[in-house]
This record gives C-alpha cells, sequence and structure tokens, in this order.
C-alpha cells in the first residue's frame, strides 16, 4: 500500500510549521537550534516524498546532503551557542543585540 | 634702398643673446667671479653695444634687414580675412627706428651697468649677482623686444621685461615695501598686458599675420581689409581696427605708466636707483611708446585711435607734472616727470607726429637715465638720503654730479638748446597744427602747453632743493666721495643730453631753410628703411587735417617755439624766486586745498588699491564662502541625508535573531501574496 | 610590446616594493621608476605614429590580444599611442619619479607601501592613457582611484579620511553615471558594433550615431550619453561646480600624492573628455558649444577668485588648477586646430607646472611645517635656490613667454578667438583671458607675504637650504616648462597631428 504524495506535504507542512513557531517564538538558542533542524528535516521530507513520487533519485541524494549540511550547521550553532554563553552567562538569543551595527 | 643684405646684419641676434649669455654665466657663477658677476654684463652690454652700432651704422649705409630666425610654431586657423594658415615665429627687423633704439638701449644699459660698481659694489650690497643676472636678463629682453618683427615677439618680450621688472623692483625683497611695489608694478601692467593679449589674439585671428613689417604684415592686410570694407568678427574693417589697436593700446598705457596705469611707476621706485634709470626712466618704460611707433602704420589707419592716443598723452603729461610738484622725495618727483614725459611721446605720436615721438624717446631716454644716475649719485653722496628737504648745498661739494645733473634738468624743462627743448617744442608744435583742425586734440594740446611750465618747475625745484642754498643736514654738509664708476657715466650722458637735440632742429631748419633734420630723414628712409615703415609712408595714412596760425607755418612754429619756451622759464623761474634761497621753506599753503588732493596723487593710488583690496578681495570671500556653504554645502548635503537616511532605516535591526526570522516569514508571506494577486489566484 | 612592458615594470616594482624593507623602499622605487621614465622618452624618441587613434590613425606602439566575450561584445588588451597620449605617458612617467624623490623628506612611515602604491598608480595611469578598448580603459580608470585613496587616507593631514572619502565617493559616482552613458550608447549602436573597441565605437558615432536604445530615439539618446559622460568626466576635471572635492584632497594629501593628483590625475578627466565626448559627438559638441564655453569660462574666473580668497598654499594651487582645466574645456569646445591642440598641450603643460608648484610648497611645509601664507615671510632668506625656482614656477603658472604655460594658453586663447562652431567665441576668450589678471593677483600675494620681507615664521623650526634632491628635481620640471615654452613644436606638432582628423572627421 502506497501512502499518497500529499499526506507527505502535509507532514511536511506541519513540521516546517512547528519548527518555524519554534524560530519565531523561542528564546532560548538551543530550542532555537532544534527548531531550525526541524525545519530542515521538513524540507528533507518533502524531497524524499517527490524523489519516491517521481521516482528519481536526485531528491534523495540532496537529502543526503542536507542532512550532512545539518549536521555541520549543529555543530557550528553549538560552537556559537558555547561562545554566547561564555560571553554572556546567558543563551537567550535576544541578550546579544550589540554586534547589529 | 629697402636692400635686405645679410652682411653684418648676420650678427644682429647677438645684441640680445649676448646679454643672456652674460645671464646664465653670472646666474651660475656669479658667486665666484671678480666684482660679484658685474664683468659679465659689461662686456655683454659693451658688445650689445659695439653690434648696435655696427647695425646703426649700415642702415645709414641704406640697408635694413628683416628675416625669421626661428618657427616657434605653426598650424592650420581660418581667419576672418581669408588666411588659412598661421605662423608664429620669431624673427629680427632691423630698421632706422629698431637700430636707433638698440643704441639707446645698450648704450644706457651699458653705462647703468658701469654705474652699478660705484653706486652697489661700492656701497657693500648683498645679494649682488642676483642684481646682475637680472639685469643681464633684463637687457636681453628688451633687446629682443626692441627687434621683434612681429606683435607676438614683441608681446612676449614685453612682458619679460615686466618679469625683470617685478624682480629688480623686489631687489631688496628683506624690506616689506620693495615687495609690495614690485607686486603692484606687475599687476598694473598685467591688467594692461591683458587688453595687449587679447589685442595680439584678436590681431592674429583676424588677419592670420603677426607680422610688423612686409607684405605679409597685419598692417597691410588691415588696410587691404579696409580697402575693401570687409566686415570683421561683425564690425567694419575701420571700426574693428580701432577696437583691436585700442586693446594693444592698453599694453602700451600699462607698461609706459600712462594714466590710468601710471601708479606702479612712483611705487617701482623702491628698487635701486640704477634700476629706476634702466628700467623705469630709459629703456622699459619706453617700451610701451617704442610699440606704438613700431606698429604706427596700424595706428596710423585708425585716426580715433590716434586721438585717444594723444588725448590720453597730454592728459597724462599734465596730470602728471601737477604731482611731481609737491614730492619730496628726489627719485618720487623724477618718477612723476617720467610719467609726464611720457605723456608728450603719446601726444606725439597720436597727433601723427612719429618724427617728434620718437625724437622726444630718444631725448629722454638720455636725460632721464642722466637724472636717475645723478639722482643715484646724490643719494650716494647723502649716504642714501633721499628726502630733498634734507639736502642742500651740494653744488660746490660735488660738481660733476651737479654739472651733469643740470644738464639734464636742462633738457628736462626743455631749455634751449638742450636736447628736450626741440623735441618738446616738436611735439607740441605737430599737435597744434592738428589741433588747430580738431578740438580734441587742440585739448590735448593746451594740456601739454600748461604742463611745460610744471616741468619747468618741479624741475628747478629739484634743483634748488638739491644743490643750492645752505647745506639743511650733517651728511649733506659732509658728503661721501663717489668714484669713476659713478661719474664716467654722468659724463657721458651729459654730454648726450646737451647734444642729442642738434640731430633734428626743425624750428632752425625751417629758419634758415637748411637741411639739419636728420632724424627726420633717418626715420623716413633717407638711408635704410623697410618698405612701409617710414615716416613718409605713415604720413600719407594718417587722415588728420593741419591748419596754421596766421598763415604761415613759421609764424605758427615761432609762436609754439616761444610759448613753450616761455612757459619752461617762467616756471624755472618760479622756483628760483621760491627756492633758491639760503633756508628754503615749504609753500604749502599757497596751494591750498590743492596741496593734499596732490601730495595723495589725486587718491588715484587709493581707489585702485580699494578696487584691489577693498571690491576684488571681499568678492573673491564672498565666493569662497559660497563655495564651502552653498557648493559643497550640497555636496557634503547629499552624503548627510544619506547618513540620516540610513539612520532611520537601520533601526529595523534590533540585533535580534527573532525579529528577522519575523520579518523573513513575512515578507516571504507578502511576496507570496503579491505574486499571487498578479497571478490572478483570488480573481 | 613595448606598453605592456612599461605598465609591467611598473607593477613589478609595485610588487618588489611592496615588501622590500622601509628603510630602502625610498631609493629602490626611485631606481625601478628611473626604467619607466627611460622607456617613455624612448618611446618619444621612436614614435612613428601618426593620425588619431580612434579616427583611423597609424598607431604607435598597438598590441591587441582578445580578452573576454560578453553577450556578442568581444572586450580586447588593446593598447596604442597616438600624438595625444604619447605626451600624457611621459609625462606621467616623468612625474612619478619625481614625487618619489619629493616623498625621501616628508615619508617617515609604511615606506614601502608609499612607494608601492606610486608604482601601482604610475602604472594605472600609463593604462589609462594607453587602452584602446572601453573596458580595459575602464578597468584602470577605476584602479587609479584605489591606491590614491590610499595614499591621502594613510599618509595624508589631520582630515585625510573626511578627504579620501570624498574623492572616492564623487568620483566613483560620476564614474558610474560615465559608465551607464556609455554602455547605453554601445547597446544604442546596435549590430554596428560588436566590440568595445574605442576606434570600431567611434567609427560607428561618426558614420551615424545610435539607433535608439529603451524607448529613446537615436538623437536623443546620442545627447543623454554626451551630457552624462560630460559630467562624468566634469568631476574628475573638475568643472565647477563640481570642483569641492579638490582643495580638500589636495590640502590632506602628501605632497607626492598632490603632485600626481593635479599633475596627472586630472588630465585623466581632460584626456577622456578628448577622446571620448569631443571625439565621437561632433554634433553634440556644436549644440552644446555655449553652455560649455560658459561653465569653462566661470571655472576659470570662479576658480580664479576662489583662489584669491585663500591663506593655505595648497589651497591656492589647488583652486588655481580649477582654473586652468577651465582654459582647457574653453580650448576643447572651440574645436580648431589650435584650441584643441593647445587644451592638450595645456593639460602637459599644467602637470609639469602644477608638479612644480606642488613640489616647492612640499619643500616649504617640510621645512616649516606649516602651509599658512599667515604663518611667514622671508623665505627667500633661507633657502635662496629653492625660492628661486618657486618664482619661477609660479611666474610660469602666471603665463609668462618662454614657459610653457604661455604656449598653451595662447594657443588656446587664439584657438577658441575666432572659433567658428563657438558663439560670441571672442567675447567667452576675452572673459576667460582675464583669468591671467586674477592668477597674477594671487601668486604674486602668496609670493609676496611668503618668500619675501623680513625673514620669520610662527612655527618653531630652524629652516636652512632645502634638500638637494628635492631642488633638483624641482630644477628638473622647471627646464622641461622652459624647454616646452621655447620649443612647444616638440609635442605640438604630434598633438595637431592627431587632433587634426577630429575636427575635420565631424564633418562641421
Amino acid at each position: 500500500m502506497t501512502v499518497d504524495v500529499q499526506y507527505y506535504v502535509l507532514l511536511s507542512m506541519a513540521v516546517f510549521c512547528i519548527g518555524l513557531f519554534g524560530v519565531l517564538t523561542r528564546r532560548n538558542a538551543l530550542l532555537f537550534l532544534m527548531s531550525v533542524e526541524l525545519m530542515l528535516n521538513a524540507a528533507n521530507i518533502n524531497l524524499i516524498a517527490f524523489a519516491f513520487y517521481h521516482g528519481n533519485l536526485t531528491g534523495q541524494l540532496f537529502a543526503l546532503f542536507t542532512m550532512a549540511l545539518a549536521a555541520a550547521e549543529v555543530a557550528v550553532g553549538l560552537g556559537i551557542i558555547l561562545v554566547l554563553y561564555r560571553n554572556f552567562r546567558d543563551i537567550d538569543v535576544t541578550v546579544p543585540t550589540t554586534m547589529r551595527w | 634702398m629697402a636692400a635686405t643684405a645679410t652682411g653684418p646684419f648676420g650678427f644682429a641676434p647677438a645684441i640680445a643673446v649676448l646679454p643672456l649669455v652674460a645671464f646664465v654665466v653670472t646666474l651660475l657663477f656669479g658667486k665666484h667671479l671678480p666684482k660679484k658677476g658685474a664683468l659679465p654684463g659689461i662686456i655683454a652690454t659693451a658688445g650689445s653695444l659695439l653690434i648696435s652700432l655696427v647695425m646703426f651704422v649700415a642702415v645709414g649705409g641704406g640697408n635694413a634687414y628683416h628675416t625669421t630666425l626661428y618657427e616657434w610654431t605653426a598650424g592650420a586657423a581660418a581667419s576672418e580675412t581669408g588666411a588659412d594658415g598661421v605662423a608664429f615665429t620669431f624673427g629680427v627687423l632691423i630698421d632706422p627706428l629698431s637700430a636707433l633704439m638698440l643704441v639707446i638701449v645698450s648704450l644706457v644699459a651699458l653705462l647703468v651697468h658701469v654705474f652699478s660698481l660705484g653706486y652697489m659694489n661700492a656701497e657693500g650690497e648683498t645679494g649682488l649677482p642676483r642684481y646682475y643676472a637680472e639685469l643681464g636678463l633684463f637687457t636681453f629682453s628688451m633687446l629682443a623686444f626692441v627687434f621683434a618683427d612681429n606683435l607676438l615677439m614683441a608681446f612676449m618680450f614685453f612682458e619679460l621685461v615686466g618679469l625683470c621688472s617685478y624682480l629688480l623692483i623686489g631687489f631688496w625683497f628683506r624690506t616689506e615695501s620693495a615687495p609690495s611695489a614690485a607686486k603692484k608694478a606687475f599687476l598694473v601692467t598685467r591688467f594692461g598686458d591683458y587688453f595687449f593679449l587679447i589685442g595680439v589674439v584678436a590681431i592674429a585671428a583676424t588677419f592670420g599675420t603677426v607680422g610688423f613689417a612686409g607684405e605679409g604684415s597685419f598692417v597691410t592686410a588691415a588696410e587691404t581689409a579696409i580697402d575693401d570694407g570687409a566686415t570683421l568678427f561683425g564690425f567694419d574693417a575701420q571700426t574693428w581696427v580701432t577696437i583691436t589697436g585700442l586693446l594693444v593700446l592698453g599694453g602700451v598705457l600699462g607698461k609706459s605708466a600712462q594714466f590710468p596705469f601710471h601708479t606702479w611707476l612712483p611705487d617701482a621706485m623702491e628698487g635701486p636707483t640704477t634700476v629706476s634709470a634702466l628700467i623705469h626712466a630709459a629703456t622699459m618704460v619706453a617700451a610701451g611708446v617704442y610699440l606704438v611707433a613700431r606698429m604706427f602704420g596700424y595706428y596710423a589707419l585708425s585716426p580715433t585711435a590716434l586721438s585717444i592716443i594723444a588725448f590720453v598723452g597730454g592728459f597724462t603729461a599734465l596730470f602728471a607734472a601737477t604731482m611731481g610738484v609737491v614730492k619730496d622725495d628726489v627719485k618720487q618727483v623724477l618718477a612723476y616727470s617720467t610719467i609726464s614725459q611720457y605723456g608728450y611721446m603719446m601726444l606725439g605720436l597720436g597727433v601723427g607726429g612719429y618724427v617728434a615721438g620718437v625724437f622726444h624717446l630718444l631725448n629722454h631716454a638720455f636725460f632721464k637715465a642722466l637724472l636717475f644716475l645723478g639722482a643715484g649719485a646724490v643719494i650716494v653722496l647723502m649716504h642714501h638720503e633721499q628726502n630733498m628737504w634734507k639736502m642742500g648745498g651740494l653744488k660746490d661739494k660735488a660738481p660733476v654730479t651737479y654739472y651733469t645733473f643740470l644738464a639734464g634738468a636742462l633738457a628736462l624743462a626743455g631749455i634751449v638748446p638742450f636736447s628736450g627743448f626741440w623735441s618738446k617744442d616738436e611735439v607740441l608744435f605737430d599737435a597744434l597744427i592738428i589741433g588747430l583742425e580738431q578740438p580734441v586734440i587742440l585739448a590735448a594740446y593746451a594740456m601739454g602747453l600748461v604742463a611745460v611750465f610744471f616741468t619747468g618747475f618741479y624741475t628747478f625745484r629739484m634743483v634748488f632743493l638739491t644743490f643750492h642754498g645752505e647745506p639743511r643736514s650733517e651728511t649733506a654738509e659732509d658728503p661721501h666721495p663717489v668714484g669713476w664708476a659713478i661719474k664716467v657715466p654722468l659724463i657721458v650722458l651729459g654730454i648726450l643730453a646737451t647734444v642729442t637735440g642738434l640731430v633734428n632742429m626743425a624750428p632752425v631748419a625751417k629758419l634758415l631753410n637748411v637741411d639739419i633734420t636728420f632724424l627726420e630723414f633717418w626715420l623716413d628712409g633717407e638711408y635704410g628703411y623697410v618698405e612701409g615703415l617710414t615716416y613718409h609712408a605713415y604720413h600719407e595714412t594718417v587722415a588728420f587735417e593741419e591748419g596754421v596760425i596766421g598763415g604761415s607755418e613759421t609764424t605758427t612754429m615761432l609762436l609754439s617755439a616761444g610759448l613753450s619756451l616761455g612757459l619752461a622759464l617762467a616756471g624755472a623761474f618760479t622756483a628760483h624766486t621760491l627756492y633758491n634761497v639760503p633756508e628754503p621753506t615749504r609753500h604749502m599753503q599757497k596751494l591750498g586745498g590743492a596741496y593734499s588732493l596732490l601730495r595723495n596723487n589725486y587718491y588715484q593710488d587709493e581707489y585702485q588699491v580699494w578696487l584691489a583690496q577693498g571690491f576684488t578681495l571681499p568678492l573673491a570671500r564672498a565666493a569662497d564662502r559660497f563655495d564651502q556653504t552653498v557648493i559643497d554645502g550640497i555636496v557634503n548635503g547629499t552624503s548627510t541625508v544619506s547618513l540620516f537616511s540610513s539612520n532611520w532605516v537601520k533601526r529595523i535591526q534590533t540585533g535580534i535573531v527573532t525579529n528577522y526570522a519575523a520579518l523573513l516569514v513575512g515578507g516571504f508571506i507578502a511576496l507570496l501574496l503579491v505574486l499571487g494577486y498578479l497571478g490572478g489566484w483570488f480573481a | 610590446m613595448m606598453i605592456e612592458i612599461l605598465i609591467a615594470v611598473a607593477l613589478v616594482g609595485a610588487l618588489v616594493t611592496f615588501v622590500a624593507p622601509n628603510r630602502i623602499a625610498g631609493k629602490l622605487a626611485f631606481a625601478i621608476s628611473l626604467v619607466p621614465t627611460a622607456l617613455s622618452l624612448w618611446l618619444f624618441a621612436a614614435f612613428d605614429g601618426s593620425g588619431n587613434a580612434l579616427l583611423d590613425g597609424e598607431l604607435a606602439f598597438e598590441s591587441q590580444a582578445a580578452w573576454l566575450e560578453i553577450g556578442g561584445y568581444s572586450i580586447s588588451w588593446f593598447v596604442g599611442l597616438d600624438g595625444i597620449s604619447l605626451p600624457l605617458v611621459v609625462l606621467t612617467a616623468i612625474l612619478c619619479t619625481l614625487a618619489i624623490v619629493s616623498s625621501w623628506t616628508p615619508i617617515d612611515e609604511r615606506e614601502s607601501q608609499f612607494y608601492g602604491l606610486i608604482l601601482f598608480i604610475e602604472a594605472m595611469l600609463i593604462g589609462v592613457f594607453s587602452a584602446l578598448d572601453f573596458f580595459l580603459w575602464f578597468v584602470f580608470w577605476e584602479a587609479v582611484l584605489i591606491p590614491m585613496y590610499l595614499l591621502i587616507g594613510i599618509w595624508g593631514g589631520p582630515r585625510r579620511k573626511y578627504a579620501a572619502i570624498k574623492f572616492f565617493v564623487y568620483t566613483n559616482v560620476a564614474s558610474l553615471v560615465m559608465f551607464g552613458s556609455f554602455v547605453s550608447l554601445v547597446f544604442g549602436l546596435g549590430d554596428s558594433v560588436t566590440s568595445f573597441g574605442l576606434p570600431e565605437i567611434a567609427t560607428a558615432m561618426l558614420a551615424g550615431g545610435p539607433e535608439g536604445f529603451f524607448g529613446l530615439s537615436g538623437t536623443t539618446l546620442a545627447s543623454l550619453a554626451f551630457i552624462g559622460m560630460f559630467l562624468g568626466f566634469a568631476v574628475k576635471v573638475p568643472v565647477v561646480p563640481f570642483h569641492t572635492w579638490l582643495p580638500d584632497a589636495h590640502v590632506e594629501a602628501p605632497t607626492p600624492a598632490s603632485i600626481l593628483l593635479a599633475g596627472v590625475l586630472l588630465k585623466m578627466g581632460t584626456y577622456a573628455l578628448l577622446r571620448f565626448n569631443f571625439t565621437m559627438f561632433p554634433e553634440q559638441v556644436e549644440a552644446y558649444a555655449v553652455p560649455i564655453a560658459a561653465i569653462a569660462v566661470i571655472s576659470v574666473i570662479y576658480g580664479a577668485m576662489l583662489a584669491l580668497a585663500q591663506t593655505d598654499l595648497k589651497r591656492i594651487v589647488a583652486y588655481s588648477s580649477v582654473s586652468s582645466m577651465g582654459y582647457v574645456i574653453l580650448g576643447l569646445v572651440a574645436y580648431t586646430q589650435f584650441g584643441v591642440g593647445g587644451a592638450t598641450f595645456q593639460m602637459v603643460s599644467h602637470g609639469l607646472i602644477s608638479g612644480l608648484m606642488f613640489m616647492s610648497v612640499g619643500v616649504i611645509y617640510n621645512a616649516t611645517h606649516t602651509r599658512m601664507v599667515t604663518d611667514m615671510s622671508g623665505m627667500a632668506d633661507r633657502m635662496p635656490i629653492a625660492v628661486g625656482v618657486l618664482i619661477a614656477g609660479a611666474f610660469g603658472y602666471m603665463g609668462l613667454p618662454l614657459m610653457s604655460g604661455f604656449a598653451a594658453e595662447y594657443f588656446i586663447f587664439f584657438g577658441s578667438f575666432g572659433s567658428e562652431l563657438l558663439a560670441y567665441s571672442a567675447l567667452f576668450t576675452s572673459l576667460a583671458m582675464f583669468g591671467i589678471v586674477i592668477v597674477a593677483g594671487y601668486l604674486l600675494f602668496a609670493l609676496q607675504r611668503t618668500v619675501f620681507g623680513p625673514y620669520n615664521l610662527e612655527t618653531d623650526y630652524e629652516v636652512s637650504r632645502a634638500p638637494v634632491h628635492d631642488v633638483a628635481s624641482m630644477i628638473v620640471l622647471l627646464g622641461l616648462i622652459i624647454t616646452l615654452g621655447v620649443a612647444p613644436d616638440l609635442i605640438f606638432t604630434m598633438i595637431t597631428d592627431a587632433i587634426d582628423p577630429i575636427i575635420q572627421g565631424g564633418g562641421l
């Protein structure tokens, strides 16, 4: 039995919106990072679903790329958070605003 | 007899080149030379004099010389009269006029160089190599100006003598006054040269040539244009010739210190007296008048221009003479008398009296150089005191100076038989006969005539105050002795001032009916000449009617001569009664209100200084303020506005990541909606 | 190949100097810069070109190589010299060498970088004057800004940041306007051009002009391009009212940068005007002759009046450059052999004379650490030879005959007085000539206050004779000025040879 592609899209949309909601509302940098992961994975779901739908492997390939990218992003992100904590004794993303101008 | 043999004329360029070599040598090695660099200058000017004399003799032998030495540049340029190319060259034109002037200039230059040995070297001045180098450069420029064969070359060297004048007036640059006077001299003459340069450019653009002589000269081209009734730059040819002639005249008025550009010359007396003698009396100031004589054929085409020259000349002669009456400084008196005498030359040339003008130029060069060098000798005697009220009684202590100075004074005042009488009388006679038909020129004549009285007066006031009476200061009682280097030039010039008048005794010639007007023959092409550059040719061109008094030319002449001699004697006699007393006093109350007017030079300096400092400078400052506030304000305003608006716009960058994310999402949604609307989703 | 060698020597020299130790950088840069100078003099001697580079002339030292292909337009490395550009290349090489010499005294930090930048700017300037492909030319044109920005911004005076940014932004915005105008013009020319080679574009312009572009008709496009490019170059020249960056840049720039700025960088503007506006747009030149002449006259008189109000020696010379550049514009718009030729001659002459003036001011500044006229007097007492050369240079600036300034001004005045293209030419010329009175006014005033009078100095420095190398380079310039004044035909014949096709090729 195969699931219709629109359900995958709906799932991906839901995951993306949860991630987006997290990015917009959370102030904790770790949750922030997790929300970003959710959004990336929403994109991955889409890519794989359509790859399956079209019978084309390129989408899956891209999903692999995205995973690797996400891993790198997490590494860098965690590094930033660590430095953030060291400098501000806090991981609230609204606190460090001194670098804007 | 318009021959153009090369022969001795091949050496002509050397006349100017020798002093140039002296300039370079003195400039580079002056410090190491004996006499602090005087010798190269003396040798060079002696060489120039020698070659000039050879030229003079050659012209006397019936030859003339006109050649192009070097092409400065040439090119295509469509002129108004049809020529389609133009060449700007350096050339030599040796004709009676320039040969005469070359002799005058090189002779005076040589004498001044020698005199400088006594005046500058003996007085232990510093910076003498500079002095002699500048003298050399001046002599070079002046001589090259004299033999220039075209207007542009004349202009170039005209400017160069202006530079030398600037440098030499400012010789004592460590004072406050000398640099200021030098600046004023250059600026005032530059103002005149501005018009001159327009004139040169206009003539070149109109006729496609700037040559003085021959078929290719602008004079010939102008004559043709007038005959053809051509239209030049929107004017008829006659008017255009007048306009360009008057533009060139601007430079003449500046250099020859004619009203209203005369104010620089009295200030120029800040320079060493030798410089005053050479540059500001005998030669450079003569450059203006010489230029009028040089291109007389051009002015002869325009009666209007000639009348203006005559009127300015007559006015300046009187105007300057009145100011000379009240001066205390011996050099100042001479300066005003120089202005006045050049006024006479302008008057003479302006009425078509080419011979009279040149004759006065010749005589004036000698007697004024003599008077200035005499004044220099007096200044040495007086330990650099120039105020005549502190002198007196020098007659017996310095007889050579006295008698030579007296010869110069008699010539200046115009007392028969000294040189000045003959030429001044001829100028006034020429003015009178034209004036009888032309009211403007009659007015000019009248002013010139009145000026004769003042000339006699101030000249002898100067002589009496300086040499007669009792000594009025300690230095006057025990003057500093003067050496041979001072006496020899004085004696040479004294003799010349006495006798040069004899070369053109027109009244005597008329009365006795003998051919002794040698200068007239000289300028008229009796000897060598260049076609079209003779008194004869000019006289035919000048369109002035001549009148006589009592129906006889001889009567008119005698009347004129008697009148001017009588006035000169009256002036001298007045000075005698007022000042030839043991203890002379100032007589300023006799002049009443006029005294302060004269002492202040008719406030001419004031208005010119006002023009420079009271008008131009504030205008410049206002322009600067405008530039800084308005123009630069707009430029800076542009950046200020950008900065200001960016200051507002940057506020949306809060630095809070969440806000950025919200903006991103909002922007994306807005973009989606817009695209959707355009794509017709909501239709 | 000669031009490539010239540029390469300067560029490699710049690199070498950049890494050389500070101690020897000055002497090393001088030695290196002698090579381009000697080479350019050799080019001058061996010059065998004729005609105008853009109008079918025989180019000297030409070389061309394909570079890029963009959107149907080929861009190539295309260099060559004609009678207009060669004198400017020689001027650039000589002035750069002298500028290096005149930096020995005042520059005492980051020497290797300073001299490296000067050599770099030399390479770029030679490129500007020899490039014949628009893109290549534009690369050089813009590249000149960077070293000059750094020279002013790093080694400049107290307000150097303001001056450097103003200089950079102002001229860069102008370049943008010019670039936009020119490129739209090229697009407007349509299929008749297939490359950015300037000769090809000039030929197409003279053959009929643009067809139209972006809804604009051909003539409108040509007029707009003409105006846009004129404005773009006018900033560089600079022409009133776009001149205000110049005095600020000059005042803040170190002396050697001022020498190059006044001596060569300003000529980029007039050179470009001649190459683009006055070669490619004969009809627009005729149509806009009167307003351009009016701008020229205003630049002359207004610039001179501004100079009159200054008390800072550098500002005086800076504003007088505005005035002198006005003469160039007047000569160009006259559109006669003497007018345009005189304008080109004035570019060279003003380069030499303003270089000499800035050098002299620099020598005085090095000794006194002030440039204010009111702070000093009687300098002639302490540095007689340097002051003597300064006086000679000042008179050169005033247009004293037998010096190059007079030749240039006379050619321009003579050329513009009888110009047939320009209405009221006699009036415009006479008005512009009044500049020679004002220039004498402010320069003589400045001389009287600073070098004459009793010796006095407000700053606490002991003034002695100027260094030999400074005086020597001043004398070299003075020698060149007098040589060109006595024998203008040394370069004037080759200039007019390149000018003639412009005037005749316009068919006017």
